[in-house]
């Protein structure tokens, strides 16, 4: 039992987290809004980076590692709030994908969008090279985009597709560690914010009304990271209560990037009511991921029809469901 | 990460499980917020002794067992899972005794910690005086030094089971005239010492857990006091660390509680308010992550790290955690929730827990206190 990353994990983690930093901007954010349109830039920075083969296997080009790298690596695409496709078509289908079409993903041409009827709109099928669906891959059919609340996400109306709880769990797994690595973001903006502003002579983060706002969404986000991670752990080694796991990762991950994103907004003032400040970028993508791949709602009925429906118990022998399968 | 347990952790698990399905008492203690319930469960804590459990991260040399601390979790685990009575020297083992660990002499590390854990010798905190509660720096009780003793006047206040414990430890002003943090120290005493006077205060539902501690010129020998004289500020910031930390609330207490309250949920159902069954899911989700995050702390703290200010992350999370889960099992009781004892004979143990959780974002600092430390420690906000 050792519940801290391993040094190759904490490298990785630390290696993209230090790459989006210095390459990943909200200038960035602020040209892909102007421009619409996927970042070729951005993109072969991240295939430059070995993200795009991270879970593909060595014989296929990839790096060949599991979903607790991914889950690391979502949460520093949340945090830089990256937006090209990187996380659907690398961090979540790669593994479903075909030997021919994870060595195209692992060499940065070959960009996936994912269907599911969970999701009343698909996201960014439009520069899709490919539609994920539970049978496997189509070519994407020409689709006109709507405007979604998130600007650096385009939207549009589903194709038929069928239910696929492999692909539902993959994806609300890493749609949770996006939203935890966006509420750490968006703590981390508005703290220093705090620390500039001033009113009444002195900084807002003097206030003890700030403070205690920005100390509630630490406690939140701290709370919410172990059972991200815990619920990543799971489903790397398939453990019997992995879509629980994962369920309790998406309400915790989503329950602590809206509060992280309600409280940024107030602790910016009128500022953060802007598309002047960055903040907004992030807060958008909150929004947008609480709702895709199982609202709060959708997870919160899945741990019911566990915990109350099942009898499935809490405690010793069930903390990490590796017990379970040992019983 | 490994989040699983070795063969020789679960040999440990089934060893405790099995020693406490034999002992624990089959029926429920009374308070130990009584006379006649502390001295059950100080019976209780004399029996954990006899086993060898009475504090199993300690040496063996002072009673313990030398286990670390992912063992300890299971112990705790498995303590709760059988339905063990809280343990009625938490001041002593969990608080001074990690204190006297990290700041003690040998002589005192000898001469106190194996009567703590064998439940010999039963502790009370003696921080709060009537006008330093949050703001602790403004103690006034006084030590006077006079030869190899100190002389002890005032008062402290809301000292938990001190009407029933045999010493207490407490922060006294050793240098006069001294101000905020600085000249105090650190000073343990026994409560029958002459010149101290216990009054005790009925709480909230009524039985006396708390009491006052009046000292009217106590004699007390220099070597009871922990670290240097003056330094008693910087250990008590230590001793609280622990209070809020890991080591007061352990998450298998909390997933127990989630697990009735799901069982309650059952019975109740038909007629629960969608608010409480959202909050019993809240409560169970809660519960799991406090644990999680237990583990994680526990596997940072074994491998040299060190946990600061984030235990007032701990201590607003468990604290919270607690109230709403019972006010939800209050909320599903319906009308039964008036009822002290419920029709069945058994006594209402949600009410009782209700109760007790509001004094949760009190005691040990109260949470506004803790929200404080984190915005100035660990996000760095101006004071
Ligand atoms: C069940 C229980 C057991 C206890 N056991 C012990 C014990 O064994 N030994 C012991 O020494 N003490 C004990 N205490 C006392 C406890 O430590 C104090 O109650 C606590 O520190 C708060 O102090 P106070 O009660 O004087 O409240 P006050 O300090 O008067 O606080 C009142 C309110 O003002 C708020 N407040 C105060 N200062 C600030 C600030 N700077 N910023 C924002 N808000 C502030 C507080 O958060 C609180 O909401 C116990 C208390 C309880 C309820």
């Amino acid at each position: 039992m050792d519940f801290r990353l391993t040094e190759e994990q904490q490298e990785l983690r630390n290696a993209v987290r230090d790459y989006l930093a210095g390459e990943h901007g909200p200038e960035v954010l602020r040209r892909r809004d102007a421009q619409r349109e996927p970042d070729d830039a951005v993109w072969s920075g991240l295939v430059g980076m070995g993200l795009a083969g991270l879970l593909v296997p060595e014989a296929q080009g990839g790096l060949g590692l599991g979903l607790i790298e991914a889950a690391l690596v979502a949460v520093e695409l949340g945090r830089a709030n990256v937006s090209e496709p990187i996380a659907d078509t690398a961090l979540i289908a790669a593994p479903l994908l075909s030997p021919a079409e994870q060595e195209k993903v692992a060499a940065g041409t070959l960009k996936i969008a994912l269907a599911h009827p969970i999701n009343p709109w698909i996201a960014d099928l439009g520069t899709a090279d490919l539609l994920y669906t539970s049978g496997g891959t189509t070519v994407p059919p020409v689709a006109k985009a709507l405007t979604g609340i998130d600007p650096l996400r385009s939207l549009f109306a589903p194709v038929f597709s069928t239910e696929d709880d492999n692909l539902l769990n993959r994806a609300a797994l890493i749609s949770a560690a996006q939203m935890l690595g966006g509420a750490e973001a968006m703590l981390a903006i508005s703290t220093e914010y705090a620390k500039t502003r001033e009113q009444f002579g002195q900084a807002i983060g003097s206030f003890q009304a700030i403070k205690h706002h920005l100390a509630t969404v630490a406690v939140k986000v701290e709370f919410a990271r172990p059972v991200v991670l815990r619920a990543a752990y799971a489903a790397e080694h398939g453990h019997a209560r992995t879509a629980v796991a994962i369920s309790h990762a998406k309400v915790a991950a989503t329950d602590a990037a809206m509060l992280a994103a309600e409280t940024a907004i107030q602790v910016h003032g009128a500022m953060g009511y802007t598309y002047e400040v960055d903040l907004h970028f992030w807060m958008k993508r909150a929004w947008a991921l609480a709702g895709a791949w199982g609202d709060r709602a959708f997870h919160l009925r899945r741990i019911e029809a566990a915990v109350i429906g099942r009898g499935m118990t809490i405690g010793p022998d069930t903390v990490f469901a590796s017990e379970l399968n040992n019983a | 990460m490994d989040l699983t347990y070795t063969p020789e952790q679960q040999v440990f698990r089934a060893e405790v499980r099995a020693w406490m399905a034999a002992n624990v008492p089959k029926t429920p203690l009374k308070t130990l917020e009584g006379q006649e319930g502390f001295e059950q469960h100080v019976a209780w804590e004399r029996t954990l002794a006899e086993g060898n459990w009475g504090m199993v991260t300690w040496p063996e040399a002072y009673g313990g067992r030398g286990l670390d601390l992912i063992r300890w979790l299971i112990f705790e685990e498995e303590y709760w899972r059988a339905g063990a009575p809280l343990r009625a020297n938490q001041n002593g083992i969990f608080l001074l005794g990690p204190t006297i660990m990290e700041y003690g002499t040998d002589e005192q590390k000898a001469r106190f910690l194996t009567p703590m854990a064998s439940g010999e010798k039963m502790w009370a905190q003696a921080w709060s005086e009537p006008n330093a509660g949050s703001d602790m720096a403004a103690i006034r009780s006084r030590a006077v030094r006079d030869g190899d003793h100190y002389v002890i006047s005032g008062q402290k206040t809301w000292s938990s089971r001190a009407a029933f414990a045999d010493w207490c430890f407490g922060l006294f002003r050793t240098e006069e005239g001294s101000k905020r943090h600085k000249g105090l120290s650190f000073i343990l005493l026994p409560l029958d010492t002459p010149g101290v006077t216990i009054r005790p205060i009925r709480q909230l539902h009524g039985e006396t857990g708390f009491a006052e501690i009046f000292f009217d010129e106590v004699r007390v020998p220099v070597e009871n006091r922990i670290a240097g004289e003056g330094e008693g500020w910087n250990v008590a910031m230590a001793t609280a660390g622990f209070e809020r930390g890991l080591m007061l609330r352990s998450p298998a207490r909390f997933q127990a509680m989630a697990a009735r309250l799901v069982d309650l949920y059952r019975a109740h159902a038909a007629t629960a308010s969608t608010q409480a069954h959202e909050a019993v899911l809240q409560a169970w989700m809660d519960a799991e992550a406090y644990a999680l995050n237990t583990y994680s702390v526990a596997a940072t703290v074994m491998a040299g790290g060190h946990i600061g200010a984030e235990a007032s992350l701990n201590k607003i999370f468990w604290s919270e955690m607690d109230r709403a889960a019972h006010r939800a099992a209050m909320s599903l009781l319906g009308a039964s929730a008036e009822l002290a004892q419920l029709p069945d004979g058994g006594p209402n143990i949600w009410q009782e827990g209700y109760i007790f959780s509001l004094s949760g974002p009190i005691y040990a600092g109260s949470n506004e206190i803790q929200r404080n430390i984190i915005a100035e420690r660990l996000l760095g906000l101006p004071r």
